[in-house]
């Protein structure tokens, strides 16, 4: 049974059809667009983290991270853009550029964007109040329409004129990886040439206050991983990666930047906004995308985490790393990016996936800030302090959601 | 997805709409709107209403308090199906389960509760059990946590065919290996925001107002419910004793745009489709296209117009289209395609975009 795995696992990487390539990444989020200014601004240490009151509602007070400024790229398609379309569209005008060619490159890919909040910024209580009076107000009715998720995926292929099979997905704090790891699918069952996958999510009132009332926000900066963690913090943005074949990556001459070498997804069926606390779900999620890759956990160099810095996520998370990589001969480099510009609701995985190849490319592991206690597990190093240089052939993201998500994303710098 | 990959057959069916929660498929005697009385209105207002039911008494054991109505029909839907299927969960690795759920909306009366939460008593006095039950996920969420099944957990939305979104990605799913059975949803639960957009926008059918009009193709007749089927690689579900297929999927295609009919042809790959079973959103431009496609494609074949009830589910319409369809199909009323047929399970969307599934008739 093994062997037989092992030939399909082999012959799944050796066939360009079915090797998944990057061959290009989008980027908005509180650095910048593009991903060199999140390189710059990450490799610095800088934190986007600031102390706020009365930004997002009135009322509230506490650390959140902006992205500043929007214009968007190209021509007005007529459609009306919520803040979470906008960033998601000037993500993927990003990632196309990173990956070359013209728009008529990208005429027949399949885009897939992930939001949990679609288009929840452009509405407010008086919706619910008296509908029919709130439609009646200028642009109601349009600003109403770009409430469904769906309208992500639809402004992104609206506005780029792109025609190929198009979907919104929607999975908690797990949604942008899995966007990717339905884009993997996608392409392996050869529906479209080209790829756009990601998410996107901005700053939205309804989040801020539904974290806020669950008391799961940190009022300063958060602290992933710490033993004095508090919670998360709330950030915005999108990540948009291009996935192809590696044939079709070829026969263009585009740049792959990495290869999504293995993903999973499953489900703790266990609880609507905890994790099992032994981690055993991301766990076995982690094991699924290392068979799936045919790699064993000695082979990965850095999990960028999910981390997000509430009590019970980051322990559940820390102990799913133990499990998953029990056996290593070294411990498994772990680092939370959450603690740089916060969390991004249905953009994380997807900036998370962006961030752990930018780690690979540049050879270096990113330490999580304000770590200074880390919880005690003798299968982690948890990355702190400084920089670390590194080689990286192999890397993966976890994620995991409210409603028990987890995704597990695994990608190498080549097929070696 | 091509025609030369394994196929995926639907194994169960089980739905919660106006005809109440039913296992299996659903009985062809056409309903009418009822009147909606959830919320006041100046005069008759009418849509497709799931009848009110006590959920334990069709899944015992089942606690629905707090929960969206979306959830609690993904929940009801999802065990129908499953006994219609004839699967004991507790004999199946449940960590080999997916879920893939379709909306259009996701949990709006949930979130209509939470931003009056806000009206009331601030964005600080929000209430905490709502926010998480307001996710487009939740109800897909509970359907895992309900039943234990810990495989792909994952919603899906797209405007015009949500539905047959998910079932494309249900079978890829199961065919890349990454789940043994999917339980595949589609649906939505009518809200007031939802209700009053449609009237501003002016696109009801006269038949919402007044219930002497006719309810056929005169424009967007609202409605509600979840479909659900259960779905398996087809030599896994042939190799099971009373195994009962009501469809085996092929083949499937969509895009955004282009030459929808080309494209679909490519795919038939010379075969025409004995049965065209057409989705749509009842606005009858939207019927007329889906038509005039189906006619292109089955020439003289059978085409099975969008039944009237289904369009109130606008985009995750489709599993209910495809139910009726093979109810059809099982009472023979059309009686002109051989037994083993194919059908094409068609929907359209402006700027030439479509949604084709290419089934295998039992």
């Amino acid at each position: 049974m093994v062997e037989f795995f092992t030939i399909g696992v082999l012959l799944r990487l050796t066939d360009t059809r079915k090797t998944i390539a990057v061959t290009g990444v989008g980027v908005v989020s509180p650095y910048g667009i593009g991903l060199e200014r999140l390189q710059a601004g990450m490799l610095s240490g800088t934190c986007c983290l600031k102390r706020t009151k009365d930004d997002v509602y009135p009322g509230f007070e506490g650390t959140t991270a902006r992205v500043q400024g929007l214009a968007l790229p190209g021509e007005d398609s007529g459609f009306r853009y919520s803040r979470t379309d906008q960033l998601a569209i000037m993500a993927a005008h990003d990632a196309m550029a990173s990956s070359g060619g013209d728009i008529s490159t990208f005429r027949e890919s399949g885009i897939l964007m992930a939001s949990t909040l679609g288009g929840l910024t452009e509405i407010d209580a008086g919706i619910a109040k008296d509908p029919a009076a709130w439609y009646r107000r200028p642009g109601g009715l349009a600003r109403a329409a770009s409430y469904p998720f769906a309208h992500v995926a639809d402004a992104v292929g609206e506005h780029f004129g792109i025609r190929g099979p198009r979907c919104a997905i929607s999975v908690a704090c797990a949604s942008g990886a899995v966007a990717i790891a339905l884009a993997g699918n996608m392409l392996i069952e050869g529906m479209a040439p080209i790829t756009l996958a990601g998410g996107s999510d901005p700053l939205c009132p309804f989040t801020l206050s539904g974290f806020n009332s669950l008391q799961a926000l940190d009022p300063e900066p958060c602290s992933p991983f710490d033993q004095n963690r508090k919670g998360l913090n709330l950030g915005e943005g999108s990540a948009v990666l291009v996935l192809e074949t590696l044939a079709g990556a070829r026969a263009r001459n585009a740049k792959v930047l990495a290869v999504l070498r293995g993903w999973a997804m499953n489900n703790d069926a266990f609880h609507s906004t905890a994790p099992q606390t032994d981690g055993s779900g991301l766990a076995d999620c982690i094991r699924l995308s290392m068979e799936m890759a045919g790699v064993s956990g000695d082979d990965i160099g850095y999990v960028n985490a999910h981390g997000t810095g509430t009590p019970l996520n980051d322990i559940a998370e820390a102990n799913a790393y133990e499990t998953a990589f029990r056996g290593r001969n070294q411990p498994i480099p772990v680092s939370s990016t959450k603690s740089y510009f916060g969390h991004c609701l249905g953009a994380a995985g997807a900036l998370e996936a962006a961030i752990t190849i930018m780690a690979m490319r540049s050879r270096t592991l990113l330490p999580t800030l304000r770590l200074t206690t880390p919880i005690e597990s003798s299968g982690v190093e948890w990355l702190r302090g400084q920089l670390k240089r590194q080689s990286l052939p192999l890397a993966m993201s976890a994620s995991s959601g409210f409603g028990g998500s987890n995704t597990a994303l695994i990608f190498g710098s080549g097929l070696s | 997805m091509t025609p030369n990959s394994p196929t995926v057959a639907v194994i169960g069916i089980g739905s919660v709409s106006q005809y109440g929660p039913l296992a299996g498929l659903i009985p062809d005697t056409p309903l009418e709107p009822t009147a909606i009385t959830a919320w006041a209105s100046d005069g008759l207002r009418r849509a497709f209403l799931v009848p009110p039911f006590r959920p334990a008494s069709v899944v015992p054991g089942l606690k629905t308090r707090r929960l969206d109505r979306l959830s609690v029909w993904a929940l009801v839907a999802t065990s129908l199906a499953l006994k219609d299927a004839g699967i004991d969960i507790t004999q199946v690795d449940r960590s080999r389960i997916a879920v893939v759920f379709a909306t259009a909306f996701g949990c709006v009366e949930l979130t209509e509760a939470f931003y009056l939460s806000a009206a009331a008593n601030g964005w600080n006095g929000t209430d905490p059990i709502t926010f998480p039950e307001t996710l487009p996920s939740a109800p897909a969420s509970h359907v895992s946590m309900f039943h234990g099944f810990r495989g792909p957990n994952i919603t899906v939305s797209n405007k015009y065919f949500a539905g047959e979104s998910a079932m494309m990605q249900a079978t890829w799913l199961l065919r890349q290996g990454q789940a043994d059975l999917a339980v595949v949803l589609a649906g939505d639960a009518l809200a007031r925001s939802m209700y009053s957009w449609y009237e501003e926008a002016g696109l009801l059918s006269p038949a919402c107002y007044d219930s002497h009009s006719p309810t056929q193709t005169d424009g967007f007749i609202p409605g509600e419910g979840v479909a659900a089927l259960v779905m398996e690689l087809s030599p896994r579900a042939e190799a099971r004793a009373h195994a009962r297929s009501y469809g085996r999927v092929i083949s499937g295609r969509w895009a955004a745009g282009g030459q929808p009919a080309e494209i679909i042809r490519q795919m038939l790959d010379g075969c025409v489709p004995s049965l065209t079973i057409c989705g749509g959103n009842g606005a009858p431009c939207a019927t007329s296209v889906t038509a005039a496609l189906a006619r292109e494609i089955a020439g003289d074949r059978a085409v099975l117009l969008p039944r009237t009830f289904a369009q109130g589910l606008a985009g995750t319409g489709a599993l209910f289209h495809l139910i009726l369809g093979l109810g059809d199909v099982a009472r023979r009323q059309l009686g002109i395609w051989p037994t083993g047929g194919r059908a094409l399970l068609l929907g359209t969307a402006r700027n030439n975009g479509f949604a084709a599934l290419l089934l295998e008739l039992p």
